[in-house]
């Protein structure tokens, strides 16, 4: 321990040095050891002294100077307690001129930005947050962000636990402001909720929708005058021959024509309004049974349209919705499958709630095309489609008419085999027969 | 704010039961916040769906006042709390009655809204039904958000509104009675017109009584049918003496 030693040697140095300016006023005036003592207490006091105004120095001395004591222990101990507080400042710098820079770049963002701590609670908001959600500064941090925004839609998308897609909210039903909101789960139970303003966006999308409806309503008066005189010619017995072939196609084509703008408006009404509709009873094994029959009076069909209900459960939801869903689904069936196949009708439920499956024993579909086929107007055989007739709405409206009853279409298909078409409701929509539950 | 700190007592599960009441309290207020909007917009577009919808969805606010009042009796009764949690459990109590009021409110809108929209629409198309809509919307809104932060200043503000409401209310029912002088065949909407004004005017009271029960929660003290600035007053001087 060389420094102890040297600091013990420093300080006995110090004090037999002050006892020794005792010894000799002491001898000046006669008396030894009161000149010792007085010299004693004199350097102690001293002492004291420098450390009083090294404390009142550390006390406020981000204003006052440093005690100027140059040189010994004393001047060491200042030296050092400044460097270490030098040192420290500009840490403290550093640490807090890049949060500012952070901060500032978050307030900058032009989204609204939450930060939620797992019982979500508000951590920490940006400018933008507090502008859309009337958030106010401090007041708010550490309150539940579902007791400040408390739109119900809100509420529901918080509580659900998935968050992978976006809520898009309508802020006010008077007004046309909405807002998207999607949180992000990060850290330990810290959550990031992002708020964008999407008014713009979504009056776009209804400016879409309600061009195809009106465009749609628009077309199909002329198109039915078209029709009429198409028909009438048709029956005219004095027409020449050559003009027989032509006036046929032209029939073919306007027919097929207002079978697209037909299926075009179905899917404008179904798209209309978002959200579940109401559940009124449908009685699916009735709905299964007609379309069945609709299939086998068509001039071409398939074999085999076998029909198997295996629930007298009801389905509960809009019954024309339903059923122009599930005719999309038969006729697709009937249409891709030979005269010598067979398509299966099946309508079962379970615990996970009700199912209605069509399969045929059609050419069946590539499994590239499968994600895409609900898609408008998506063609898997350009040629062939149009040669059958259909309007390539058909699983469109089937895929609009499912999300406004919760449910889901699931697609399987084997090349060469033939393909199924199941829709999963959810046990929410299925209402079981009442004389079960009486009997039971 | 001495009374309102929920986050320091002693009994976290308590603690949590507390706030647990209090956010469906909150949730109550959104979903009735937005059965007055669609209600008054169901008026005012003429869209007699929305406002079957909102008259028929009045059941969804009734049956949270029922869960929530089933709540905090088991609060009461179970963990019997004291002065300043006591007071939150009661302002509770008192505030969904009259958030239910609201939607009764609503739901009455609604209803004569869905009637009105297959009859012609005047000129002015409801235009004074609008703006006292808007007021009493954000009334409503500024009330719950005082509850929710527990803000007796604000409260105090907000509930000052209620007198704009009401000089609102007496504007247009003299204008209504203008109306119906003038020719008689205006008297049946008139009258329409005038239910759902006075359905606004009353939710206006009933934000006002929240308000209320947020000053009771933070200061302890009762100040329903106490004119505003006596309250103001001892208030400040309550303040000044702490």
């Amino acid at each position: 321990m060389p420094l102890g030693v040297r600091a013990a040697l420093y300080v006995a140095l110090r004090v037999l040095a002050a006892a020794a300016v005792g010894v000799l006023l002491g001898l000046v005036f006669g008396r030894v050891w009161i000149g010792v003592a007085a010299a004693l207490a004199a350097y102690l006091a001293w002492q004291l002294w420098l450390l009083v105004r090294l404390d009142a120095w550390l006390r406020n001395r981000r204003t006052a100077d440093p005690p100027d004591v140059a040189s010994g222990l004393w001047g060491d101990v200042i030296t050092q307690v400044v460097r270490l507080h030098r040192r420290k400042r500009f840490h403290k710098d550093r640490v807090m001129r890049v949060l500012r820079e952070l901060r500032r770049s978050t307030a900058a963002m032009p989204d609204g930005v939450v930060i939620l701590n797992g019982e979500n609670e508000i951590v920490w908001f940006n400018e933008k947050a507090s502008e859309y959600l009337d958030l106010t500064r401090k007041v708010d941090y550490g309150l539940r962000i579902d007791n400040l925004v408390r739109m119900p839609e809100f509420t529901r998308y918080l509580q659900s636990g998935q968050y992978t897609l976006p809520a898009i909210i309508r802020v006010d039903p008077g007004d046309d402001r909405y807002l998207a909101f999607q949180l992000v789960s990060y850290g330990e139970g810290q959550r990031l909720l992002m708020v964008r303003d999407v008014s713009r966006r979504v009056s776009l999308e209804i400016m879409r929708k309600d061009f195809i409806a009106n465009a749609s309503h628009e077309l199909r008066s002329p198109l039915t005058v078209i029709s009429g005189y198409l028909e009438t010619l048709a029956s005219e017995s004095g027409l020449p021959p050559d003009l027989a072939e032509p006036l046929a196609e032209m029939r073919r084509q306007s027919a097929r024509m207002t079978g697209i703008i037909e299926d075009l408006l179905v899917l404008s009404r179904l798209e209309s309004a978002d959200g579940q509709v109401e559940g009124e009873p449908v009685d699916v094994g009735a709905m299964l049974a007609t379309l069945r029959k609709d299939i086998l009076a068509r001039p071409l069909h398939p074999a085999k349209v076998e029909l198997r209900v295996d629930s007298q459960a009801q389905l509960l939801g809009n019954e024309t919705m339903l059923h122009s869903a599930f005719m999309n689904l038969v006729e697709n069936a009937a249409k891709y499958t030979p005269a010598s196949g067979s398509i299966g009708l099946r309508w079962w439920t379970d615990a996970r709630g009700g199912h209605f499956a069509v399969s045929d024993t059609g050419p069946g579909i590539a499994a590239e095309h499968i994600p895409r086929l609900t898609e408008r107007f998506y063609r898997v055989d350009i040629g062939r489609s149009r040669a059958t007739g259909g309007s390539g709405l058909g699983l469109a409206i089937v895929k609009h008419a499912l999300q406004r009853h919760g449910a889901e279409l699931e697609i399987r298909s084997e090349e060469g085999r033939g393909s199924t078409f199941t829709c999963h409701f959810p046990a929410t929509r299925v209402a079981q027969p009442v004389t079960r539950a009486a009997s039971g | 704010m001495e009374t309102a700190d929920l986050s320091h007592h002693i009994s976290r599960r308590f603690n949590a039961d507390l706030e647990r009441v209090r956010s469906k309290v909150m949730a109550m207020g959104g979903l009735v916040e937005e059965q007055l909007a669609k209600a008054v917009a169901a008026l005012i577009d003429g869209d007699s769906n929305l406002g079957v919808a909102v008259a028929r969805d009045d059941y969804k606010v009734n049956d949270m006042e029922v869960s929530i009042d089933e709540e905090c009796q088991r609060i009461l009764a179970t963990r019997a709390p004291t002065a300043g949690d006591l007071r939150v459990i009661v302002a509770i109590i008192k505030t969904i009655t009259d958030l239910e009021r609201i939607g009764d409110e609503a739901e009455k809108i609604g209803y004569i809204g869905s009637r009105l929209a297959s009859m012609e629409r005047p000129a002015d198309r409801y235009r004074e039904i609008k703006h006292l809509g808007r007021i009493v919307g954000e009334m409503l809104h500024e009330a719950l958000d005082t509850f929710a932060r527990m803000d007796a200043e604000a409260a105090i503000q907000v509930a000052h509104k209620d007198r704009i409401v009401d000089e609102e209310y007496e504007a247009i029912q003299r204008q209504g009675i203008t109306f119906m002088m003038e020719d008689p065949r205006n008297i049946s909407r008139a009258l329409d017109v005038m239910w759902v004004v006075r359905a606004l005017e009353r939710i206006g009271d009933h934000a006002k009584n929240i308000c209320e029960y947020v000053i009771y929660v933070v200061h302890g003290k009762d100040v329903r049918h106490t004119r505003l600035e006596d309250v103001e007053r001892e208030l400040r001087d309550r303040g000044d003496n702490r």
